[in-house]
């Protein structure tokens, strides 16, 4: 499965992007929402973007509601990975289609509980 | 010119310290305890450098790191996963230091009402201008015996 | 970094004999790791030193206690119970008549559990009356509980987003729980080696990611205050790690999807 990161810091897409191949995904990076876009129309097999929200260029909520405008990308899964806490942030984040919001900062384990909650990943139950 | 009543509580120190040492614990140690609050006199930073991002709302208010090269690079090295003798690049640097500033100053401004919209963030060699701002905090923590500025300025 | 053997012995038997829960050979690494922040705000150089520094002092006993039966908890910990819980068990007590449904999370920690399981009762039964009471031996955990206040970090585990933004608010630096469901919850302090607490027989109990800290003997004698605590046709739920099977043969394990309950025989009941 594959899965875009998006982040306009390289040490937080390399973060991601390892907690990612971690449990399996194939992980593919941009560095803004635009770049994103771009990268969405050349591999069509994406399901999960992690994504940003204050990035040059295209912001990730930008981003996220350019997705939602198109029928062929409805059923990727949009989760926010952002330092933006604010609850009215995550409201209009979910509002404009994501599906799930992480506050920066945050563990491996806190992404690995989103992913099992979407079912893309197994459920690792934990002792 | 007076501190805005929504940014008040960020002039105490605890706030910031927790946010910071959430952001250590999980993602630069990856347990708790190295980052406290600074014992003694205000340290000399050797070849320091300035992180800063912008919160530009009703108040545009400046959360701003400071940290000497050599600490930043280990910060960029554990951030990095790299090797502790590992060579750290401007890029990287930047990157780093600048992702910490980042998320300091995102959960800065989640703690305040109407807050505006954050920057991207800057790294310089030199001291911005500040002349005319109004400090709110400026304080230093110890991580890992080293010496890290924190500060928060109303600029306008 | 290695504990040393006396060290790591005092502290086993100070958290066998307050908690019940045996630290065996091998869980060195636990012990130094839950200790090395107190020992460092001690001001000690290492754990063994900040150890031998408790043999003269027990006010810090209780926090080391805390420390080493404190375990990280998530919201909807293994998802699979309470996905059990929507499908199957709060509609079989709902056919049978149950009202309130009782319910006990017990070895709470700080509330996570049974505010995931209220939530799951408000998202799906709305009108269901049901009381859950919350259990825990630690007074810091059940303080934070009550309080229904998670930091950030805490709320990043586990918590589906649309739930965050629909049962909690924005608090400082916290996110607080609404107080409709803050209120459901009874939180209580309770040793599990004592008689269950108050408020039972309960329809469901969660055991969950507790029994694997205890010897055989003591996971026995817990299971049989849990099955004495239970209604007639209770459900209880365990963690992922644990089981009755060939502990006390009195509960009968039901797979239900990807996830599983136990019930007490019936035949064998006392």
């Amino acid at each position: 499965m594959k899965a875009l990161v998006i982040d306009d810091s390289r040490v937080m897409r390399k973060i991601v992007g390892s907690i990612l191949s971690g449990v399996g995904f194939e992980t593919l990076e941009a560095e803004n929402g635009q770049v994103a876009l771009d990268t969405m129309a050349a591999h069509h097999d994406i399901v999960l973007c992690c994504i940003d929200w204050n990035m040059p260029v295209m912001t990730g909520f930008e981003f996220v509601v350019q997705v939602r405008k198109r029928a062929q990308w409805r059923d990727v899964t949009l989760m926010m990975v952002t330092t933006e806490g604010e609850q009215d942030q995550i409201v209009r984040a979910l509002a404009a289609g994501a599906h799930e919001y992480i506050i920066k900062p945050f563990t491996p384990e806190a992404i690995l509980d989103k992913l099992q909650f979407l079912g893309l990943v197994e459920v690792q139950e934990t002792v | 010119m007076t501190i805005p009543a929504t940014w008040e509580p960020l002039s105490a120190v605890d706030p910031v310290l927790t946010i910071a040492q959430d952001l250590f614990t999980t993602m630069i140690d990856g347990e708790p305890g190295h980052l406290n609050p600074w014992a003694g006199a205000d340290p000399d930073l050797e070849d320091p450098r300035y992180t800063w991002v912008d919160v530009n709302g009703p108040v545009v208010t400046r959360v701003m790191l400071t940290a000497s090269r050599v600490t930043g690079e280990r910060l960029t090295r554990a951030l990095l996963g790299m090797d502790t003798v590992e060579y750290v690049c401007d890029a990287d640097f930047a990157d780093a230091v600048g992702e910490i500033a980042n998320v300091v100053g995102g959960n800065v401004k989640s703690l305040v009402t109407n807050p505006g919209a954050l920057t991207l963030p800057v790294v310089t060699h030199e001291r911005p201008d500040m002349d005319t701002a109004t400090c709110l905090l400026e304080t230093y923590f110890g991580w890992r015996g080293a010496p890290l500025g924190v500060g928060l300025w109303a600029l306008t | 970094m290695t504990l040393a053997a006396d060290t790591f012995d005092f502290v086993a038997t100070l958290v066998r004999d307050r908690s019940a829960i045996q630290l065996d050979r091998g869980k060195e690494y636990l012990v130094e790791s839950r200790l090395a922040p107190l020992a460092r705000s001690a001001g000690a150089t290492d754990v063994d030193a900040f150890v031998r520094a408790l043999r003269a002092d027990i006010s810090q006993h209780e926090s080391v206690v805390e420390a080493l039966t404190t375990n990280e908890t998530s919201w909807f910990r293994d998802l699979h119970p309470y996905t059990v819980l929507r499908s199957t068990v709060i509609p079989a007590l709902a056919t049978a008549g149950r009202s309130p449904v009782r319910i006990w999370s017990a070895a709470c920690s700080t509330g996570q559990e049974p505010y995931s399981i209220a939530m799951t009762l408000a998202d799906n039964f709305p009108s269901l009356k049901a009381h859950i009471v919350a259990t825990d031996i630690a007074d810091n955990v059940l303080a934070k509980g009550r309080s229904g206040r998670f930091t950030q970090l805490e709320i990043n585990r586990g918590l589906p987003a649309p739930m965050l933004v629909k049962h909690f608010e924005r608090q400082g630096p916290c996110f607080e729980i609404a107080p409709h469901l803050r209120n459901r919850v009874m939180f209580r302090k309770h040793n599990l080696l004592e008689q269950p607490p108050g408020g039972g027989p309960y329809d469901i109990v969660f055991l969950r990611n507790v029994l694997i800290y205890f010897d055989v003997v003591t996971k026995r004698s817990v299971l049989a205050r849990v099955r004495a605590a239970l209604a007639p046709g209770g459900y209880l739920f365990l963690g992922a790690a644990e089981t009755t099977i060939g502990v006390d043969d009195t509960w009968e394990r039901i797979q239900v999807e990807r996830g599983c309950v136990y019930r007490t025989r019936e035949g064998k009941r006392i």
